[in-house]
């Protein structure tokens, strides 16, 4: 319950706009977590990345945000740097371009669907996969030629990599080991991963007995082992139930307040929403939109997003809002119909019968404002979650 | 350090596998008990004799093989009669000693003498590679004789020297008991074979040492969809560390188990090993091809299951090929010849000749270069591919 409690007091104070302003540099290198080549102040998480992704003539990346309140130049690298990485695989083209970074202290989010090349992505930034093209920069070192790179990144696969037959504790130790810890330091550490996982009055069961979201909790302890200056998470709560993903969160946040830099994938756009500084919307190997969710959100201006629950033939429903007047987008989700509209309240009517003529019964109705879901169907036509 | 790491954990797992440790350790015993016991029990073997006329060397042969413990010999008119109770299984092997056999002894000329045994049969074919033994030996004692009886009739015309020196011969017996010079003499291409445990707990640790690896192999093909290789390659561990520390893991329980069964045999079955150093040089070696067998069957195959499905029948098939069922000897030249394409017999031939025949270091050499070639080719194949599928 420990964990829980932190983490909910952390995720109650949490100021999007301050974090995102001010990203925890000062208070990076007090940080037990923090990198120590971290130099206080050296953090612009919001740096430009130098890299322009225009889509639909908006260049959303590669200039000053809308407000100004980055800080331009050269002066802090960020820790993590990818250019224009390409991946295939065959004729298929995984990972099409995509250039992104990181700072210390800033939580960085790849927010995309199934198969948009998350994974792909995070397996070049860890030297687990080489990349067709581009380059991956930690602190000037490339992770897959050095080791001294790879050992200040902390990798946390989508899948949970855990010996079943092991303890958690025994598990740890042996990546310790492997991340060159020994005796009591690996001791401290094992112990202090368990922690703060809140694992530690299970730390000499078998992980086989362990039930999924402990064995995700411990999957991600693993990561946090070596106290690593990138800590890489891959859709790391998945199949874990509400508390225990709220738990996560919370402890992903504090450790970007702490000084780490965070790389996090997920296709769940509350959780980027809630846990990233800055987010990158990736589809279909790129990444159509980057920078904080007031950014993205901004450029669809005062546009609402309508949910349509209904059951039918929602392909046809999908068509018939297209046509409408003040509906930008539509398109289907497993419950229904998501539309983008100029003025939700306006189009409802001309919705409902939309809804008749496709036969389609319409169960629930609900208008929320323009969020990150709301952009991505902006930039892509589909939804998030199909 | 990592290589110990990556090591220690795979050792640290097996331990915790119950029905591995079962397999390594209980089912040899089990099995060097029942393979000893069987293969001791000559007593129960009836051999027939089928004399068409050999002379003096006919009767001397049938003596021995008379004074040969567990030997029941009968003798039969004709080989017809013979090979008919061998196929009813009333006899266990049957030898057919031709006629004028003597005669063609004296005058240097090989003989043939035929021995009759089911193929299908491992007991009878024990018994008939025994029987092949005592007259390998017979014929190594004739052609000391033959040899000595040259070499006195050029000084003088004695009147039956070639009967005095067989008597010398046979006073001098471990001196002339070269098997390989007397298969020559007699055409019966057979080794002095050890019997009982001491046939049976080294083949049994050849066989053992290599399927357990090779079902050992499974836990590479687990521990690569478990993710972990996956995970191992994001720390700062090379990739030909984890591969050195799995296969140090596969050499440690290959050579663990091996000690175990020397340990066991020369304990509780009486079992003597031979020469100590030839011996350690040969169990290093097989944990050796062992390991790299392991190894490679970890790359090759695609799921834990088909490692532990497949893996027996390879292993166990390998053995019988290579005589760890049966011995070569009672096979024929063909299979013998395709015996040798698996390490297996030349691990059997370097054992036989440690624990049957005194062999030493310098004995077994040729069957120690062949398995130092077999684990090389093994790991370096291993190594090669495992490096590439470990991510
Ligand atoms: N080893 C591989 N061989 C062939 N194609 C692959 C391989 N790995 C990934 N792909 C393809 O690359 C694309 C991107 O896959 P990736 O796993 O990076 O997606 P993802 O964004 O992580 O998706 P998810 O949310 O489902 O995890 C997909 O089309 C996938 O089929
Ligand atoms: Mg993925």
């Amino acid at each position: 319950m420990g964990w829980m409690r932190r983490v909910t007091r952390a995720a109650a104070h949490r100021d999007e706009s301050s974090a995102r302003t001010h990203p925890a540099g000062a208070d990076a290198a007090a940080a037990p977590g923090a990198d120590a080549a971290a130099a206080p102040g050296a953090a612009t998480p919001a740096a430009p990345t130098g890299t322009a992704v225009v889509v639909g003539g908006d260049a959303l990346v590669g200039a000053p945000g809308p407000d100004g309140d980055r800080v331009p130049g050269d002066a802090g690298r960020p820790l993590l740097a990818c250019t224009d990485l390409t991946k295939r695989y065959g004729d298929r083209v995984a990972v099409d371009g995509v250039s992104f970074s990181v700072g210390r202290g800033e939580v960085y989010g790849l927010l995309g669907p199934n198969g948009a090349g998350k994974t792909t992505t995070i397996k070049m930034v860890c030297g687990l996969l080489p990349p067709d093209a581009g380059t991956v920069s930690l602190d000037g070192r490339e992770p897959a030629r050095d080791a001294a790179a790879r050992a200040r990144v902390g990798y946390v696969p989508q899948d949970v990599a855990l010996y079943p037959d092991l303890t958690a504790a025994e598990n740890l130790a042996f990546l310790g080991r492997l991340y060159g810890l020994r005796g009591t330091t690996l001791r401290e550490r094992v112990a202090e991963a368990l922690a703060l996982t809140d694992l530690q009055a299970r730390g000499g069961d078998r992980v086989g007995t362990y039930s999924g979201g402990m064995r995700r909790r411990l999957n991600i302890a693993a990561g946090l082992l070596h106290r690593p200056a990138l800590l890489v998470l891959d859709e790391p709560t998945v199949g874990v139930d509400p508390q225990s993903r709220h738990a996560i969160l919370g402890r992903v946040r504090e450790l970007g307040r702490n000084g780490m830099a965070v790389l996090y994938t997920t296709h769940y756009m509350e959780e980027a929403e809630r846990v990233c500084d800055r987010v990158g919307i990736v589809d279909r190997g790129r990444i159509v939109a980057e920078g904080t969710r007031r950014e993205l959100v901004s450029r669809l201006g005062e546009q609402d997003r309508i949910e349509l629950t209904a059951t039918g033939d929602l392909a046809d429903l999908a068509e018939q809002c297209r046509a409408l007047p003040g509906v930008e987008r539509a398109a289907v989700t497993d419950r229904g119909v998501r539309l983008l509209t100029s003025d939700g309240r306006r189009v409802l009517p001309a919705l409902l019968e939309a809804a008749d003529r496709s036969g389609a019964a319409i169960d629930s109705v609900e208008v929320a404002e323009a969020d990150l879901e709301a952009v991505f169907l902006h930039l892509t036509g589909t939804a998030l979650r199909e | 350090m990592r290589v110990l790491a990556v090591a220690g954990v795979a050792l640290r797992r097996l331990v915790r596998d119950r029905t591995a440790l079962l397999f390594m350790v209980v089912l040899p015993v089990v099995v060097i008990l029942v393979v000893g016991a069987s293969v001791r029990g000559f007593s129960t073997f009836r051999i027939g004799v089928v004399d068409l006329g050999a002379g003096p060397s006919g009767h001397d042969l049938v003596a021995a093989l008379e004074r040969a413990p567990g030997l029941d010999v009968r003798d039969y008119a004709t080989a017809a009669d013979a090979a008919r109770a061998v196929a009813r299984g009333q006899l266990a092997t049957a030898v057919v000693l031709p006629a004028g056999m003597d005669r063609s002894l004296r005058a240097g000329e090989p003989v043939d003498v035929a021995v009759l045994a089911e193929q299908a049969n491992s007991s009878e074919q024990a018994a008939a590679a025994q029987v092949a033994a005592v007259i390998a030996e017979q014929g190594g004692l004739v052609q000391a004789a033959v040899f000595a009886t040259d070499q006195v009739a050029a000084l003088a015309a004695g009147t039956d020297a070639y009967a005095a020196n067989l008597a010398r011969a046979a006073a001098v017996r471990p001196g002339v008991a070269d098997v390989g010079v007397a298969s020559e003499v007699v055409d019966a291409k057979a080794t002095i074979l050890p019997q009982g445990f001491s046939y049976s707990a080294p083949t049994m640790l050849v066989l053992f040492v290599f399927l357990n690896a090779v079902v050992g192999g499974a836990a590479v093909i687990q521990t690569r969809r478990l993710g972990m290789y996956e995970r191992m390659a994001a720390t700062p561990t090379a990739v030909s560390a984890v591969v050195a520390g799995e296969t140090l893991a596969a050499v440690a329980i290959a050579l663990g188990q091996a000690a175990l069964i020397v340990g066991i045999g020369a304990t509780a079955f009486g079992v003597s090993w031979g020469n100590p150093a030839a011996a350690a040089v040969l169990v290093a070696l097989w944990a050796l091809v062992s390991a790299g067998a392991g190894m490679l069957a970890g790359t090759l195959f695609r799921t834990p299951e088909q490692a532990t499905a497949i893996g027996p029948s390879v292993g166990i098939a390998f053995a019988m090929l290579g005589g760890c069922m049966w011995p070569l000897a009672v096979v024929n030249e063909a299979m013998r010849e395709v015996g040798h394409l698996t390490p297996h017999a030349w691990a059997v031939d370097a054992w036989t000749a440690l624990i049957a025949r005194g062999g030493t270091l310098a004995t077994i050499a040729p069957q120690l270069g062949v398995l130092a070639a077999f684990a090389a080719g093994f790991l370096t194949l291993a190594t090669v591919r495992l490096r590439r599928s470990l991510v």
